[in-house]
């Protein structure tokens, strides 16, 4: 029997949030940038429960918003994990080897809800920020796609890690 | 039953709580503002810390991605040989223009010598290197190596060579300072569109033509959406014209703006206008790459 492992799955978030911090400014392409604290929130959370899965996200998120990672704006990185924690520990069980696809399906929606989180977070400090609806289209659902896609490329492995052996 | 219910609940009430906790750390951090006034506030001063110790993290992986950025470039070039006509064009344009400015070069240096002091008097914080890119898709900002220590403070113009503006700096940690690039959209200066021939862009001085009764095109640098850098509520009546210079007007009325006067930003790429239109709009090739950055210096003092 595998269960997910809360410190592993601690490991996870927090390596995924200062990976991000450092490796997603190199990684930038227009409205496109790799996710991966949020996509390490997903995995590592997902079989978790919901209390567990909340608070770890959130920790991802402060951790993420501390090293000055996305925006830089504190409170966007912690709202954002904290939502990509809950959705991943509410969307119930896949099947067998249906799992990662429904997960990365899980941070495409985790990360178009971080997006927008941002671009709500950067009005509201009264910045400049892009036109909303242009912004969907051109930036939101790309980078939601782009990011379930490599969530999935590397999402059987996060998985791998996470899980150990042992009674649920 | 009972159990898996209450955990549920748990957690929508830890999510609710977390969602609150969230807002206020975002509310905090905004109030806080930057750290001109009042030093800085806890969340930046986390912030400032991580900036530190990240330090050596983000040197290493700017020399580990050195090698992939000049491959993505080199790539990029095999893909564009059809300007290679254009390139070679501009290689003959710029090699007159290299003989004309060694003429020039020697003109000035002959009259510097008699205006010796009458540069601007810029003080400069130490040479800095770019460490390396932050943020994401909403931002377009760098790491530099100096920092408060160094007497760098947030606000202050940075720029490469002698008069030319990249960026700004935001937040200044001990041995580090984020700069905000003028490609960033949420950068925004007061500028003015000079022709070439007035001004001098050593020292950033405009001396006009026609005596000093000249309304040059004001308005504000910024970069929209599009990523395009532009230069926003210019004049309908002001001349503009492709290749004029944009730099900095350093005042706005009785205001004193956020840089000094006189400091390059850029080109005029297109100036175009529709009728409904209220100002022109103004395209601005910026005079550097932000991936072209190697060394810049911060203007501590004007």
């Amino acid at each position: 029997m595998m269960r997910h492992s809360l410190s592993r799955a601690a490991v996870v978030v927090a390596v995924a949030a200062l990976l991000e911090a450092v490796l997603s400014p190199y990684l930038t392409f227009g409205g496109i940038s790799p996710k991966l604290a949020v996509i390490g929130v997903v995995f590592a959370v997902a079989g978790l429960q919901d209390l567990q899965a909340v608070l770890l996200g959130f920790f991802g998120g402060v951790v993420f918003d501390a090293l000055g990672g996305g925006i830089g704006l504190f409170g966007v990185g912690a709202l954002g994990g904290l939502l990509a924690g809950m959705l991943a520990a509410r969307v119930g069980v896949a099947p067998r080897g249906a799992e990662v696809l429904l997960l990365a399906q899980v941070a495409a929606v985790a990360v178009a809800a971080r997006d927008v989180i941002g671009l709500v977070a950067i009005n509201l400090a009264g910045l400049e920020g892009p036109p909303p609806i242009e912004f969907m289209l051109a930036g939101v659902i790309p980078d939601a796609l782009v990011n379930a896609l490599l969530a999935y490329a590397i999402g059987s492995l996060l998985l791998k890690f996470v899980r150990v052996k042992g009674a649920m | 039953m009972g159990r898996r219910k209450s955990k549920s609940a748990g957690g929508l009430v830890a999510l609710c709580i977390l969602c609150v906790a969230s807002l206020a750390l975002f509310t905090i951090y905004v109030k806080e503002g930057d750290c001109t006034e009042n030093g800085c506030g806890p969340l930046h001063t986390v912030q400032l810390g991580a900036a530190e110790v990240l330090r050596p993290v983000r040197a290493i992986f700017s020399v580990v991605a050195g090698p992939f950025e000049d491959t993505s470039a080199a790539v990029g070039d095999a893909f564009r040989r059809g300007d290679e006509k254009q390139l070679r064009r501009d290689a003959l344009e710029n090699q007159e223009f290299a003989a004309e400015a060694s003429r020039l070069r020697q003109e000035n240096e002959r009259l510097r010598e008699l205006l010796d002091g009458q540069r601007p008097p810029y003080e400069y914080a130490p040479l800095a290197r770019v460490t390396a890119p932050v943020g994401d898709q909403f931002t377009n900002r760098v790491i530099i190596n100096v920092g408060s220590a160094d007497g760098v403070q947030p606000e202050k113009p940075v720029i490469v060579g002698n008069n030319t503006l990249i960026g700004r700096t935001t937040d200044v940690s001990r041995h580090t300072a984020e700069v905000m690039l003028v490609t960033d959209q949420m950068f925004a200066a007061g500028v003015r569109i000079v022709p070439p021939a007035e001004l001098d862009r050593f020292t950033g001085e405009v001396s006009p033509e026609n005596g000093d009764a000249v309304s040059y095109g004001e308005g504000m640098l910024s970069t929209g959406w599009e990523e395009y850098l532009g230069v926003e509520y210019v004049d309908m009546s002001a001349e503009v014209k492709k290749g004029d210079f944009v730099v900095t007007s350093g005042r706005s009325g009785d205001y004193e703006l956020l840089f000094p006067p006189g400091l390059l930003v850029g080109t005029v790429e297109s100036v175009s206008s529709e009728d409904y239109d209220q100002f022109k709009k103004i395209v601005v090739t910026p005079p550097t790459e932000p991936q072209d950055l190697q060394e810049v210096r911060v203007i501590t003092g004007w």
